[in-house]
C-alpha cells in the first residue's frame, strides 16, 4: 500500500442535503481523476450536522407515518444510499466522509470499514475511553453501547462515512431504534469520560489516526461550500 | 461433484455455449436410471467487466450476477436492491445495490438492455450470491440492445488475467 495523499476539508455545521450534494460532486472529480489515470485527490470531509434522521437503502422499512413523526422533533428526514439502517446525526458528532478511491487503499470494502472501525479504536483509545470494541453489528461499542455508527456507499469510490458521538444529546436517539439493533443503546465520549469532550477535542486525535491506519498523507484544504 | 466437474469443463471449453436447454446427465443406466439436470448457463461462457460483474449470453438475453472477487470482497450480503423488470440501462450503467458491512455496492449492468427478469430467490435471501455467485446467486436477465458489446468483455482468461495484475 502506497501513501497516499488525503485532502481534508472542514465543513462546520450544515445540515444533511448539501453535504451529500457535495459528496457526489467529490466523487465523481476522484472517478474521473483515476479514469485520467491523474492523482485521485481522495477527500476527507469533516462536518457536524444539523439534527437529521437518515435512512440507507433499505428505506422501505420506515413509512411516512414515521418520517412525520421524526420531522415532528424539529430534524430533518432523508432517504439516502448508503448501507445500514436509520441513524441520528447532529451536533457534537464528529461526521467524517471519506471520498477516497478504495483500490489505492485496499481490495475492497469489507477491509475499508474494518479500517475505519480502526480510526476509530485507535482515536478512543488515545482519549482514554475505556472498553471500547468492534462487533458483529458493525460499528464501534462500548459494552452494549453504540458509540460510533458506519454507513457506506460505493465499492469503487465511496461516500458516506461514520459519525462519533462526543458530546451529541442522546435523546435523539429515543425517537428510533438505532441500525435497527432493538435493545442495545447508544453513547458518547462525554459519558464514557464524564467530562464535556468536544467535536474539536476530538477531532485532531481522529485525523492522527486516520493517517496512520490508511497510511497516508492528509493535506488540509480550506475551502467553504454554499449551504443549499 | 458431477456438478462440480461442469463448472470446471465449461471453462475449459468456453465454445461449448450451443443450446440453452437442460442438460441431463444420465448415471448408471443399467440399474437406476438416476437423472441429474443443470441449467445450461452453467456452459454459456462468461465474460466479465473490470467493476467484477460477469453475463453469460444464451439467444440474445445477458444473465447477469457478481464475480467470485467481488462477493468476497463484499463479505456478508444482507441486501439486495434489484432493478425493475422492463427497466432499460446503458452499459455500465448503474442499476442496483447490494448491501454487506452496512456499505451499499452499487451493481452496473455490463451490456446496454431491458431487464427481462429479476433472481427474486437473491432478494428473499441474499446469502445465495456469497454461497453461488455463478449458478444460484445471479441477479437479472435482460434482452441486450447493443449486442457487439459482448464482444468488448473479458473472458475468463483475460479477467484472471486482469485479477492478478490488480492485485499488484
Amino acid at each position: 500500500m502506497a501513501s497516499s495523499i488525503v485532502y481534508v476539508q472542514k465543513l462546520g455545521r450544515m445540515r444533511y442535503l448539501p453535504t451529500w450534494e457535495y459528496q457526489k460532486i467529490i466523487a465523481e472529480r476522484v472517478q474521473k481523476n483515476v479514469k485520467c489515470g491523474k492523482d485521485p485527490q481522495h477527500t476527507l470531509l469533516l462536518v457536524e450536522h444539523q439534527p437529521v434522521y437518515t435512512t440507507g437503502i433499505r428505506e422501505y422499512e420506515y413509512s411516512a407515518e414515521v418520517e412525520t413523526r421524526l420531522k415532528a422533533t424539529g430534524a430533518d428526514f432523508h432517504r439516502t444510499n448508503r448501507g445500514g439502517l436509520i441513524t441520528f446525526h447532529g451536533p457534537g458528532q464528529l461526521i467524517a466522509y471519506p471520498i477516497v478511491h478504495l483500490k489505492s487503499f485496499t481490495s475492497g470494502i469489507k477491509w475499508y470499514v474494518c479500517a475505519l472501525e480502526q480510526t476509530i479504536m485507535h482515536t478512543l483509545e488515545s482519549l482514554g475511553v475505556v472498553g471500547a470494541h468492534r462487533s458483529p453489528h458493525t460499528g464501534v461499542w462500548v459494552g452494549e453501547n453504540k458509540l460510533c455508527a458506519i454507513g457506506i456507499q460505493g465499492r469503487h469510490v465511496t461516500t458516506h462515512g461514520l459519525a462519533l458521538n462526543c458530546n451529541v444529546d442522546l435523546q435523539w436517539y429515543d425517537h428510533i431504534v438505532p441500525c435497527g439493533l432493538v435493545d442495545k443503546g447508544t453513547t458518547s465520549i462525554s459519558k464514557e469520560l464524564s467530562r464535556d469532550v468536544t467535536v474539536d477535542e476530538v477531532e485532531p486525535y481522529f485525523l492522527k489516526s486516520f493517517s496512520e491506519i490508511f497510511q497516508c498523507q492528509l493535506i488540509m484544504i480550506d475551502k467553504k461550500i454554499d449551504e443549499g | 461433484m458431477a456438478r462440480l466437474l461442469l463448472h470446471g469443463v465449461g471453462s475449459l471449453l468456453p465454445r461449448l455455449s450451443a443450446s440453452h436447454h437442460l442438460y441431463t446427465v444420465t448415471l448408471l443406466p443399467h440399474t437406476l436410471h438416476r437423472h441429474f439436470t443443470y441449467a445450461a448457463t452453467l456452459l454459456a461462457e462468461r465474460k466479465y467487466t473490470e467493476k467484477h460483474e460477469w453475463v453469460a449470453v444464451e439467444d440474445n438475453i445477458g444473465t447477469i450476477g457478481i464475480t467470485n472477487y467481488a462477493q468476497e470482497s463484499l463479505g456478508d450480503i444482507v441486501y439486495a436492491q434489484l432493478p425493475e423488470v422492463d427497466a432499460e440501462y446503458e452499459q455500465m450503467e448503474e442499476c442496483g445495490a447490494l448491501e454487506s458491512v452496512k456499505a451499499a455496492s452499487e451493481l452496473y449492468s455490463p451490456v446496454s438492455g431491458k431487464v427481462t427478469a429479476v433472481n427474486t430467490a437473491v432478494e428473499d435471501q441474499p446469502s445465495l450470491i456469497n454461497q453461488s455467485c455463478y449458478d444460484e446467486g445471479w441477479l437479472f436477465k435482460l434482452e441486450l440492445t447493443v449486442p457487439a458489446e459482448i464482444d468488448e468483455l473479458m473472458d475468463e482468461d483475460a479477467y484472471k488475467k486482469f485479477l492478478k495484475e490488480s492485485e499488484q
